[in-house]
């Protein structure tokens, strides 16, 4: 999780507070434009250098809001002073000439560090570290190199004077300039088309800047490389475009702030609206379309509007900012980090929506204790379910085995006795068999083997065999449903035929069972006196657990001399 | 009836309960068939086929480790024994797997009867 501001650590002086820059980058920017005027200097090429530089230094100040950005301010400004310091090589002096020569490219570096660094300061990616490396290797690095073998009378670092070496040194410096400059515009407009909701209103602003400067930067060199010398012309208007630099800065913070009003109708609209649609309205008026609604519930734990638990993202890529209510959070909103630039935006949200999430909190934590109930029964349910297999397993394996047993061996033994004992023991292996096919019954009631094994068709064919009227059974439930739905279907079928053999004087019944995508339909009908309804002793009635925990609907038409018809449907994915 | 094909059929008892077997045993030999082995689970019984070699097998469904049909279906494979299953429960119970496992079919465990296992051999 983002914290909401990171803190500059304590600093004296200028450093403190970059306010105090303007001053003193107005007094050196004078300073400098005097010098190139006392030196000759064209006008045009000593106001754009003033222009920017001052430009610079402003947007630099005008960051400082966003306590985020402090790096960014920071590389602005030492761009400005880095941009007039080249211009020392306006001066007659060896050592601010030979000081303006070392740096004269330091500012372009500056530059390329502030685009594919801004706004947080870190690199975007590896290979924005690797140009940003390169920038500098290019601009600093060439011109040290070439301080020690320009052939210039005022070049104080001069060791080895080498016309030709220092010119091979020069065009190296265009040629790879102009590589960096294009990958630079590579990852600008790769950053570019990837921005999306407050990241891309304030940093687009810089990176259009960016994209039009670079690509003026690159025309510069390449009249360098091609007619063998700089220009002064095409300098000038390269300082004049790198204007828009600074002023996409600021455009940025400005288009972000633009959000603010709509802010304050989502006050309007969420005191006049129903909370649904809470979190495309706070989304809208935020400008993320990425924002999430967590609810804050009794126990700390956060659910979705639905009910469903979430958990708060831990990472840097998402940025949480809570919402209080009577002075107890209520909800929290999920969002994108770049939002923590805009406070007050976030903060005016913040307050209007925290009555209103209060409401939608409340029934998120009825939601949420509505599943939690559903699915504590279907555990019931289900671990009811598994008991009854056991108890079928049981009754199986031990008792009507047993009996078994004991049926063959008495009809084994009427098969070797004579006429009077055999009569005894047919009729004792009578009573035998008539045990063990109540037993299965039973069994059969408490779980039926053949649904697990074979499927709901061939359980519910087996059904309409063992019931004493003709039931014909169509359909189909296409493949194998989850376990509690075919149980639930069984019972379904089961007790409807029960009670048509039991009430319903019927000549026959059918059962239809029919698969939509997301459920399962059963219906069994019959032609019988109908008139029936589910008293709470009923054996439908004792399906309402089973079919609650699915979600599943029951529904019962039975008038008077119309047959009965039970349906239900229930839910089980597709 | 095995005193008419003149040589007496030998068969392979397939249960898990022993008392079971042993009635199982007695009424098959009263009909005159051998009783060539017994076995108390899936894998006892497919070693028994293949050291004694019986004519028949009878095969209980539920067994400890694999169920009756899936024996059945291996001896099929192999072109192996008559194999008559039987069951605690009924027929119904197992719907279509006593017709796919190439047994010859199925006696439910209290209906058992040499003349109702004969019936199905014929």
């Amino acid at each position: 999780m983002t914290s909401a501001a990171i803190t500059a650590s304590p600093r004296r002086g200028v450093l403190r507070d970059p306010v105090l820059l303007l001053p003193v980058a107005v007094a050196a920017g004078l300073a400098i434009g005097w010098l190139g005027v006392h030196e000759g200097v064209p006008g045009a090429r000593v106001a754009a250098d003033l222009a920017l530089s001052w430009a610079l230094v402003a947007a630099s100040v005008v960051m400082l809001e966003r306590p985020r950005w402090r790096r960014a301010s920071w590389l602005l400004a030492a761009t400005a002073f880095a941009l007039l310091g080249a211009d020392l090589e306006w001066a007659s002096s060896h050592a601010l000439w030979t000081l303006g020569f070392v740096i004269e490219g330091l500012w372009a570096a500056f530059l390329v560090q502030l685009v594919l660094t801004f706004p947080e300061g870190r690199p975007w990616s590896r290979a924005a570290r690797i140009a940003i490396v390169c920038a500098y290797a290019v601009t600093f690095g060439g011109q040290l190199v070439g301080a020690f073998v320009v052939p210039d009378g005022r070049d104080a670092l001069s060791v080895a004077p080498h016309a030709s070496f220092a010119h091979t040194v020069d065009r190296a410096q265009e040629i790879s300039g102009v590589a960096v400059a294009l990958v630079v515009l590579f990852l600008v407009v790769q950053r570019l088309r990837a921005l999306r909701g407050p990241a891309r209103r304030a940093q687009a602003p810089l990176l259009m800047a960016a994209a039009v400067s670079v690509p003026t930067g690159v025309v510069w060199l390449g009249w360098a490389i091609a007619n063998d010398a700089g220009t002064s012309t095409l300098g000038t208007i390269d300082r004049a475009v790198a204007v828009s630099l600074p002023l996409g800065v600021v455009a940025g913070i400005v288009w972000s702030r633009l959000r603010r009003p709509e802010a304050s109708e989502l006050v309007v609209e969420l005191r006049t609206e129903a909370a649904a649609g809470m979190r495309e309205r706070l989304a809208r008026a935020l400008g993320d379309p990425t924002l999430e609604v967590a609810y804050r519930l009794g126990d700390g734990r956060f659910v979705d509007a639905t009910g469903r638990p979430i958990e708060l993202p831990q990472g840097a890529d998402r940025a949480v900012t809570a919402v209080t209510a009577g002075g107890e959070e209520v909800a929290a909103l999920v969002h994108d980090p770049a939002l923590l630039d805009e406070p007050a935006l976030v903060e005016s949200v913040r307050a209007t929506a925290g009555l209103v999430l209060e409401n939608e909190r409340l029934a998120a934590e009825v939601r949420s204790q509505l599943a939690e109930v559903r699915a504590s029964r279907g555990r019931i349910v289900a671990a009811a379910d598994a008991e009854r297999r056991r108890i079928e397993r049981n009754l199986h394996d031990g008792a009507q085995q047993r009996l078994v047993t004991v049926s063959v061996a008495l009809g084994l033994e009427a098969s070797r006795a004579d006429a009077a004992a055999s009569d005894v023991l047919s009729r004792a292996q009578d009573e035998v068999e008539q045990a063990i096919a109540e037993l299965r019954e039973l069994a059969r009631g408490i779980h039926p083997t053949l649904l697990r094994d074979e499927g709901l068709e061939a359980a519910v064919e087996a059904l309409a065999r063992r019931t004493p009227l003709p039931v014909t059974v169509s359909g189909t439930t296409r493949d194998r449903l989850a376990d509690p739905v075919e149980l639930a279907a069984y019972f379904v079928v089961s007790e409807a035929l029960t009670n048509v053999v039991k009430h319903a004087s019927a000549s026959e019944a059918l059962v239809l069972l029919e698969r939509e995508p997301d459920a399962l339909r059963v219906t069994v009908t019959d032609d019988g006196v109908g008139g029936a309804s589910v008293t709470a002793d009923s054996g439908l009635a004792g399906l309402r657990d089973r079919l609650e925990a699915l979600d599943a609907t029951i529904v019962i038409e039975s008038e008077p001399r119309q047959g009965t018809t039970v349906c239900a449907e229930i839910p089980c994915g597709s | 009836m095995c005193d008419d094909c003149n040589v007496r059929k030998r068969v392979l008892i397939v249960d898990d309960h022993q008392p079971f077997r042993a009635i199982a045993r007695e009424l098959l030999e009263d009909a005159g068939y051998i009783v060539a082995g017994e076995a108390a689970d899936a894998g006892e019984a497919l070693a028994a086929v293949a050291a004694d070699a019986p004519d028949a097998v009878l095969l209980d469904v539920q067994l400890p480790d694999r169920d009756g049909f899936a024996v059945a279906t291996a001896l099929a494979a192999v072109d192996g024994p008559a194999v008559v299953l039987i069951s605690s429960r009924e027929a119904d119970d197992y719907g279509k797997r006593i017709a796919a496992c190439g047994a010859r079919g199925f006696i439910p465990k209290s209906k058992l009867s040499a003349a109702a296992f004969a019936a199905l051999l014929e």
